[in-house]
């Protein structure tokens, strides 16, 4: 079965396996790896590179929180000049921000349940299918994966406007939807495969419908699979900006990467930009990321090193 | 033959219903779009006024515009640069090198290992346009962090977004998505078995040659699929280079998806913004088609 499924998978999901086989055989047996001692040349070029590393990817961050929290915030990193919390009081006076989070919070949650429930029923589907051809089914799903949104910016476009779906939830909400399915579909697949058929078929037999079966049998044994779908979703769906660029733009509709967007766009030209309002947007915009990241970090990896989408 | 062919089928009919809404979505936003987006390539679509709401079949011209289109020929070569810069000489490498040295400080016990590793996924979990807004900031030629940096060190500042655009949005892609693959190959190092370097130290193999003998063949074939799949990644960047640039200045950093999008919305040419759209996504086709045998044969 894994085999099989390996079979038509791509890198970052073959990868995610081999995190997934090591973590579980981190969990049996402790890694037996021996320790060398290092001589204390090794040691100071190894810091070295690791503090060149870390200020690299880690001074961009500290910038945003000294800028957050600094009444004269500018581009260069410094302790807070007049240290304030006024930075985030003023998003939610003057840019209506309040409204703007409870907005991004009911796609993000709406988006996930759609997609829980449809990957769910997909992926289960899938699984129990005999075709002869259902290779070619999931091999579909894979490519229908690697297709940049990006390139079919326009296109969807044209295509909402056409059927009505712009400046609506509706809209928004079925394409963060269909955006995050082929990933998830494949990833649920592989759970309902892990489910052995017996337990659904014997439901079946005491005359429970098949529907029935699934809800009540198997749906409970899927359930770390459906809190990865629904974390997944929920991320993807909160950090998705190109469709919301394109298809609202009414001030009422407003999502938090609509609001961040517009906020660094209109900064540009004579006015001083007021890093202080937007980095302290990017720091509330960040947060449920995070906090998902440091709480549930093998879900985040697992789920971002399927974006081979471009964003 | 028929009859076992209707019974499959009737065996199957409750789970192809299962399968109908998220097909439908599919089709609704990944192969409407796509057919969409062919449909209008051979029209003269408009944002606005009569060509939107009336496009007139215009054949291929839209092709023949745009394989003649000099703008184009620059935007191909701005993706490409890219590509190698940002994808292949970025993230793969350094993320390969990052996951080496990670490997090996972990080997050996030390605990920085685990705090570079958090740094380098924060930068990627973060949403895009986060990242875009951070190194707007990191760039700014008066007080950001960069030149501010190079001035403490003595050296003259740099107007990075309005005189090396291409080498800025490169380095800020780099910071961005170095994780993926470093993740990946932390990955498979941990697979490669540790008696196989203990022989070869044995043997008297120095770190290089064990390296070059041991690890590298392992890592070959995920390589392989990891340097695909960032390329793609990459090839459909969009939000980064916006925020940065927004593809100038001059189109020193137009690539393809912003084209497609300036073409569509600021130019109102739906129709060649489409054609775009279309040759974009044929050559992404072309990489995942690769990409999939690839995965397959490794299996």
């Amino acid at each position: 079965m894994t085999a099989d499924l390996t079979a038509v998978a791509g890198a970052e999901l073959a990868t995610d396996q081999l995190a997934t086989e090591r973590l579980a055989a981190r969990a049996t047996a402790p890694a037996p790896r021996p320790k060398a001692r290092a001589g204390p040349l090794e040691w100071i070029l190894i810091h070295l590179t690791f503090l060149v590393v870390s200020v690299f990817f880690l001074v961009p961050f500290v910038w945003l929180l000294s800028a957050a929290f600094d009444a004269k915030a500018t581009a260069y990193i410094q302790f807070p000049v007049e240290p304030t919390i006024m930075n985030f009081v003023r998003i939610f006076t003057e840019h209506d921000f309040g409204r703007v989070l409870v907005n991004s919070v009911f796609v993000a949650v709406a988006t996930m349940i759609l997609v829980v429930a449809t990957v769910a029923l997909a992926g289960y589907s899938l699984s129990r299918l005999d075709l002869r051809r259902k290779d070619w089914i999931t091999y579909a799903v894979l490519l229908l994966q690697t297709m940049p949104i990006s390139a079919t910016m326009v296109p969807i476009y044209g295509l909402a406007r056409q059927l009505g779906l712009r400046n609506s939830y509706l809209g928004l909400i079925l394409i963060h939807a269909a955006i995050e399915l082929p990933f998830l579909i494949w990833l649920m697949k592989g759970f309902f495969d892990s489910i052995p058929r017996h337990l659904e078929e014997a439901a079946w037999l005491d005359g429970r419908s098949k529907l029935r079966a699934l809800v009540e049998i198997v749906l409970p044994l899927a359930r770390p699979g459906l809190g990865i779908a629904a974390g997944l979703a929920f991320l993807s769906a909160w950090a998705e900006v190109l469709m919301v660029v394109i298809l609202i733009d009414q001030d009422s509709l407003k999502t938090v990467p609509l609001a961040f967007y517009e906020a660094m766009r209109t900064q540009g030209g004579y006015v001083e930009v007021q890093y202080g309002v937007i980095a302290a947007m990017a720091v509330i915009y960040l947060l449920p990321v995070m906090v998902v990241f440091f709480a549930a970090r093998r879900l985040m990896v697992r789920g971002l090193m399927s974006s081979t989408r471009g964003l | 033959m028929a009859v076992a062919r209707r019974g499959r089928l009737a065996r199957n009919r409750l789970y192809l219903a299962g399968l109908s809404p998220a097909a439908f979505l599919l089709a609704l936003f990944f192969v409407g779009p796509a057919l969409w987006a062919l449909g209008s390539s051979f029209t003269n679509r408009a944002l606005v006024g009569i060509d939107a709401a009336n496009p007139r079949f215009v054949g291929l011209d839209n092709y023949v515009r745009l394989f003649g289109d000099p703008d184009f020929a620059k935007v191909i070569l701005n993706s490409v640069v890219f590509v190698i810069g940002s994808a292949i000489i970025g993230q793969f490498v350094l993320g390969l090198l990052l996951a080496l040295l990670i490997d090996h400080a972990q080997l050996r016990g030390f605990l920085a290992s685990n705090f570079v590793y958090a740094a380098v996924l924060l930068a990627w979990v973060n949403p895009t346009i986060i990242a875009g807004f951070l190194w707007v900031a990191m760039f700014d030629f008066y007080n950001g962090s960069l030149n501010t940096g190079l001035h403490v060190l003595g050296a003259q500042p740099a107007n990075w977004l309005g005189e090396g655009p291409m080498l800025a949005v490169i380095i800020a892609n780099t910071w961005r998505g170095t994780a993926f693959t470093m993740l990946i190959f932390l990955g498979a190092l941990r697979t490669v078995p540790s008696d196989i370097y203990e022989a070869a130290r044995v043997d008297g193999a120095g770190a290089v040659r064990r390296f070059w003998d041991h690890t590298l063949p392992i890592l070959r074939p995920i390589a392989a699929l990891t340097l695909l799949s960032v390329t793609m990644a990459t090839f459909g960047t969009f939000i980064l280079i916006q925020t940065l640039t927004n593809g100038g200045p001059a189109y020193q950093t137009e690539v393809i998806a912003l084209y497609a999008f300036h073409e569509a919305f600021q130019n109102h040419a739906v129709g060649y913004g489409s054609t775009i759209a279309v040759v974009m996504l044929a050559l992404n086709l072309a990489f995942a088609v690769v990409f999939l045998r690839w995965s397959r044969a490794r299996a």
